[in-house]
């Protein structure tokens, strides 16, 4: 086995060796062709069609608008409308969903036994369920007549009359977030709870001997071991959320009005119901850019951790 | 590694294979294939019915071949419109709707004018082709017929204390009926109506705005911001603030909830019946006690309008086969084998002609609820401005609709933000 003084020469002698290494290795070309084509060419084409009008259905050949499509989103209210509830929904949910599974890896962190199993596994249930379906398990719960939310908030009286959760433009949006959150918070979970089993127990040990309380414990010893692995699972479901087509599709599909209108449902609405694809390509850039941001940061993180 | 043993097997297999591709090749070379996008096959329900008909049309047509193509209804607009621009476009292709103009804004729809001959065109209602004009000419031929009337609950009309044989005829009637069937009733949705954020929704909608009055898409002369339309929208926010529609729900998710008796009105097609029997095994004699069928009630324009909304056949113009493609179509639409199995069978709709081709059928269609949508609503019928602007302007509008019946906005501001879009575009 390598110790820690050997490893530190070869590090070195490896980085030293990096200049005289060829900029590119011929062993990655294979995959730099499939990536080039997969990845590279929607993006490049995506770019092209972004300065063009072109529409599907036209008969005409595309145009080219220049920045004209980037000016045109300036201007259009649906779009930032969009990007905003785009915002609210990721950051929302990803900040709710990270605190409750922080909670719940904390709270079941010390269950043992088949106690402790059956919680986990019922815990990591929804994360198993496809998301299409919790999203009309979610809607049909939700529903004005015959939703089971309804029937339980009339009968333990909290209610006088039905709610149209997914109905009332303010309601809406916060009723979407729920179901996302219920879906996401495993995630949480079972990442925070293998971050808090990998903390050393030298570690928790001394606190105990220090008399730590639990609050203290938590905040000063457990959260600062947790805060990479919070940082990337958050990152991660961020990129995740920025792209959540499904669940808001299959509840609202953006509406009432454009109450839950995401970037991707605004970019879906324009590209595959107005065929609008040079403006729904300028969308996307966009989108694309907003995005490349957090996969920076996420590498960034990684790179830290 | 190969065996020895084994490489002789692999290459007299692979010669069997190579001689069958050609049998298979000889057979299909004295038949002419016609290939055929769909929804029907790919629906449970209506799948072994157009089997059965394309099987029966191979029957009786040796010399062609379907190739069913199964894409389903909400695709196929989508798809079709992409293997146009990509230069692989079906033979023939089942559409509906806005769908229909969109695909005949691409420009390669074959005209079927020329092939209706005097005598077939003579069969066909006036009605269901008048409304499949694109620049003048005609770009589909209709399958089945399904328009959208005033069905009404008698026995939940009978309940609230209302005559069951008297549906109301007019918007304020309909407002004094829906409001004694809450007060009798609450958990009875007093309107079914669909009220979501796609064209088919505002096709729906389209026959309520006409009988206000409102067109909020025609070119130059339609405005979303018009008084007429925001009449509309103010009878929209009416009934959901007394809580006689429940917003957000597609037409479909309604029909299971009329099948027990929890919807009083519904603004549906003539699959309805299929559905609430399928649900509640209602005989038809019953069927026809509890329930019936009328035209839209009028609004201040003093008319009544209604959507078609059946399924039209399309053919390409790049198809080289548009003589059997043709052949196909006039089968599907006209044929007594195709109305018995698909159109009065799962498809549960009206065939486009103007009676019905024999004993047997015309027996089949002589029902009160078939005879109501031919004889009286069917006259009702207007066709939106179907294209590619309706497809953009539908998001539009119904999301105005929504904000309409969901939220506080005042119905001006709603209005005028529709027709600020709507300019956008």
């Amino acid at each position: 086995m390598m110790t820690r003084a050997a490893a530190l020469p070869a590090r070195k002698i490896a980085r030293r060796d990096t200049g005289k290494l060829p900029w590119l290795d011929p062993m990655v070309t294979p995959s730099l062709g499939v990536l080039a084509i997969v990845v590279g060419y929607p993006i490049v084409y995506t770019l092209v069609l972004s300065v063009q009008d072109y529409n599907l259905l036209s008969a005409e050949q595309a145009r080219f608008v220049g920045a004209g499509n980037y000016g045109r989103l300036l201007s259009d209210p649906i779009f930032w409308k969009a990007l905003g509830n785009t915002a609210i929904y990721t950051f929302g949910s990803v900040a709710v969903s990270a605190l409750l599974g922080l909670a719940l890896a904390l709270l079941t962190e010390n269950l043992g036994g088949r106690r402790g199993r059956l919680t986990r596994a019922l815990l990591l249930t929804p994360w198993a369920v496809p998301f299409v379906v919790v999203a009309f398990l979610f809607r049909y719960m939700y529903l004005q007549n015959g939703g089971a939310i309804n029937a339980l908030l009339l009968g333990a009286g909290v209610v006088s009359a039905p709610v149209s959760w997914l109905n009332v433009s303010t309601l809406a949006m916060p009723a979407v977030m729920v179901t996302n959150i219920w879906a996401m918070t495993p995630f949480f979970v079972l990442v925070l709870s293998a971050a808090l089993a990998g903390i050393p127990n030298e570690v928790i040990e001394s606190a105990r001997v220090d008399r730590a309380r639990t609050l203290s414990m938590i905040f000063h010893i457990k959260l600062p071991f947790l805060r990479n692995a919070l940082l990337i699972s958050s990152l991660l479901m961020i990129i995740g959320n920025f792209n959540d087509f499904a669940k808001i599709w299959a509840m609202t599909q953006g509406g009432p009005g454009y109450s839950t209108t995401t970037l991707v449902i605004y970019v879906y609405r324009q590209a595959f119901e107005n065929f609008a694809f040079g403006y729904a390509s300028a969308i996307g850039v966009v989108w694309l850019l907003l995005l490349l941001a957090f996969a920076i940061a996420y590498l960034r993180a990684l790179r830290m951790d | 590694m190969l065996s020895s043993a084994r490489c002789p097997c692999i290459l007299f297999a692979a010669a069997i294979l190579w001689s069958m591709s050609f049998a298979g090749d000889a057979v299909a070379a004295d038949k002419v294939v016609i290939t055929f996008a769909n929804w029907a096959a790919a629906e449970a329900t209506t799948k072994p019915a157009i089997d059965q008909v394309i099987a029966e049309f191979e029957k009786t047509h040796p010399d062609i071949q379907i190739k069913s193509e199964a894409i389903s209804f909400s695709e196929i607009a989508r798809q079709l419109a992409l293997r146009v621009k990509s230069g692989n476009p079906p033979d023939v292709a089942q559409l509906a709707g806005n769908d229909t103009f969109v695909v005949a804004a691409t420009g390669k729809l074959e005209p079927l004018g020329p092939y209706l001959s005097a005598d077939f065109k003579s069969q066909l209602k006036p009605d269901a082709i008048s409304g499949l004009q694109y620049q003048d000419k005609l770009i589909a031929l209709p399958w089945t017929l399904a328009p959208a009337g005033f069905w009404y609950n008698k026995a939940v009309m009978a309940k609230a204390g209302l005559d069951p044989e008297k549906p109301p005829k007019t918007i304020e009637q309909l407002t004094a009926a829906m409001a004694a069937i809450r007060k009798s009733q609450p958990d009875v949705i007093p309107l079914a109506i669909d009220t979501t954020n796609r064209p088919f929704a505002l096709q729906s909608n389209w026959p309520w705005m006409a009988t206000f009055g409102a067109t909020p898409l025609a070119g130059s002369k339609g405005r979303a911001d018009s008084p007429e339309m925001k009449r509309y929208l103010t009878w929209m926010r009416d009934l959901a603030k007394n809580g006689y529609i429940d917003p957000g729900r597609k037409i479909g998710e309604f029909r299971p909830l009329a099948a027990q008796d929890k919807v009083a009105f519904i603004w549906d097609q003539v699959l309805l019946q299929g559905v609430i029997q399928s649900v509640n095994k209602m005989p038809d004699a019953d069927f026809y006690r509890h329930w019936g069928v009328t035209v839209e009630p009028t609004g201040p324009s003093g008319k009544s309008y209604s959507f078609e909304g059946g399924h039209q056949l399309v053919m390409f113009a790049d198809s080289a086969q548009k003589k059997a493609a043709w052949t196909f179509i006039q089968y599907l639409a006209a044929s007594p084998e195709a109305i018995k199995t698909y159109t009065l069978g799962p498809g549960s709709s009206l065939p486009p002609l103007n009676a019905a081709p024999n004993p047997e059928l015309a027996a089949k269609l002589a029902t009160p609820i078939y005879k109501s949508f031919t004889a009286t609503i069917i006259p009702t019928l207007t066709t939106p401005p179907f294209g590619p602007a309706f497809a953009t302007g539908s998001s539009a509008i119904m999301a105005g609709v929504q904000q309409a019946v969901t939220g506080s906005e005042p119905i001006d501001q709603i209005a005028s933000s529709i027709q600020q879009q709507l300019d956008r575009q």
